[in-house]
């Protein structure tokens, strides 16, 4: 490293990549851009409702937002396969590593059984609450309960990826990603399995929408995704033009 | 790191161990910081119901506890000064030393809990719940330390690695989780 200068690192790092690599690179954050306004402004699950309101007031939290969720569970129900795609360019910087091609699936397989709790399930869920208002509020309240526990509070297939990723980028010898970013994957773990705690508490810090298994596990995966996005592109204009396709 | 000219490595300008691990660890003090001031809020709140808890805490275990990743660190910080001076024998010897302590810690923290979960403080009342949530997530950054010890052991019995900044990344981190836990010890028993 230290016998090259400036002069010859930076057109390799500037006019480096492929150009599908790059097209994938720029569909990464433009999705979570769209999966972010989907969440946050027009469904309403994050920041999350409050999970200690009685089964009027989830029936009402509904019936306010129910055009709002209609709207944007059905476009995520669309692009949810817009997650599996950015989970594909972060397998395809992994199968670059020296480590082989076993972490990449298993961290492909476990970001995708993830999505299933994770997206999927608060989805349906509330696409069914707000499309049948009629229903007994005894039974919305359920969805409710069981859309946000399951968004929030099952992210355990998750933290699997986040270890396979860890260990395969301290034992890659390919420098695709830094070494510190299996540090902060390892963050990630802690906070999702902490999430289980939601399932116990109604309120307070553990609580679904609670300081310590919410709101502090929001600002690591913010800190994460943030340094992700960075990091792919980093990988993507350090990979030569005209390296070999991989297997 | 490693590849840095010699010329320019003064002993006492340069970073200990790896930048990466730096990350790693001054990140990691900013999430305890986060669960510390939850916690202190909590405290704030409930003052009499977390000080009523709070008696039911064995002091002398967290005392010992105390006592033993203390002295885990110092003879890891021994370790690494063996390793500059090129004795890896001893250095072994004293991270081995250094896990010996981690495990005693894990065990005795294991009894307390489960002789607090015996005597039915659970996670129902709030401070236990602060107590669990925060010793259990203490309690697995032990469970990496030792990992981390166990790949520098590796490390430092092959003639062909034994690189001094190893050795001060893996002090470094394990540093850390004696600080992180003097921190918990003061907040959780000794604090009236």
């Amino acid at each position: 490293m230290s016998v090259l200068t400036p002069e010859q690192v930076s057109p390799t790092a500037t006019d480096g990549g492929k150009r599908d690599v790059w097209w994938m690179t720029w569909f990464f954050p433009a999705w979570y851009g769209v999966f972010g306004v989907i969440i946050c402004l027009l469904t309403r699950v994050t920041p999350p409702p409050r999970p200690d309101v009685t089964a009027a007031g989830k029936v009402a939290f509904f019936a306010q937002h129910h055009l709002t969720i209609q709207i944007g569970f059905t476009v995520l129900l669309v692009l949810l396969g817009g997650a599996a795609m950015t989970n594909g360019l972060v397998a395809y910087q992994m199968k670059r590593m020296s480590v082989g091609s076993a972490f990449a699936y298993g961290y492909l397989g476990g970001m995708s059984v993830g999505a299933i709790p994770g997206f999927l399930l608060v989805t349906v869920c509330f696409l069914t609450a707000a499309f049948r208002p009629d229903r007994n509020p005894e039974l919305t309240s359920l969805l409710y309960d069981l859309g946000m526990l399951s968004y929030n509070g099952s992210l355990g297939c998750f933290s699997v990826a986040y270890l396979v990723l860890a260990i395969a980028i301290l034992y890659d010898r390919n420098e695709i990603f830094p070494k510190w970013f299996a540090y902060i994957s390892i963050w990630q773990i802690v906070t999702e399995v902490i999430a289980t705690q939601m399932f116990v508490f109604g309120s307070g810090p553990f609580a679904w929408n609670g300081s310590i298994a919410f709101w502090l596990a929001v600002v690591v995966f913010s800190v994460w995704l943030g340094a992700l996005i960075v990091l792919l592109r980093r990988a993507a204009a350090a990979e030569p033009v005209d390296a070999p396709a991989l297997d | 790191m490693t590849q840095t000219d010699p010329a320019t490595q003064l002993e006492s300008t340069t970073l200990p161990g790896d930048i990466n691990m730096w990350v790693m660890v001054l990140g990691d003090m900013v999430i305890f910081a986060g669960y510390f001031v939850i916690f202190m809020i909590y405290r704030s709140m409930n003052r009499q119901e977390f000080l009523h808890a709070q008696q039911h805490l064995n002091i002398a275990i967290g005392v010992t506890n105390t006592v033993i990743l203390l002295t885990s660190s110092w003879v890891v910080a021994l370790a690494v000064q063996a390793v500059r001076a090129g004795e890896f024998e001893k250095s072994t010897r004293l991270v081995l030393a250094g896990g010996v302590g981690g495990i005693a810690f894990m065990v005795l923290k294991g009894y307390e809990w489960a002789s607090k979960i015996a005597a039915g403080h659970t996670n129902s009342e709030t401070f236990y719940s602060f107590y669990y949530v925060i010793t259990g997530v203490h309690l697995l950054h032990v469970l990496i330390g030792l990992i981390v010890l166990g790949v520098l052991v590796r490390e430092l019995r092959n003639p062909a690695k034994r690189r001094p900044w190893m050795a001060e990344t893996g002090a470094t981190y394990w540093h850390m989780v004696d600080l992180l836990w003097v921190i918990i010890f003061a907040l959780f028993y000794v604090m009236r």
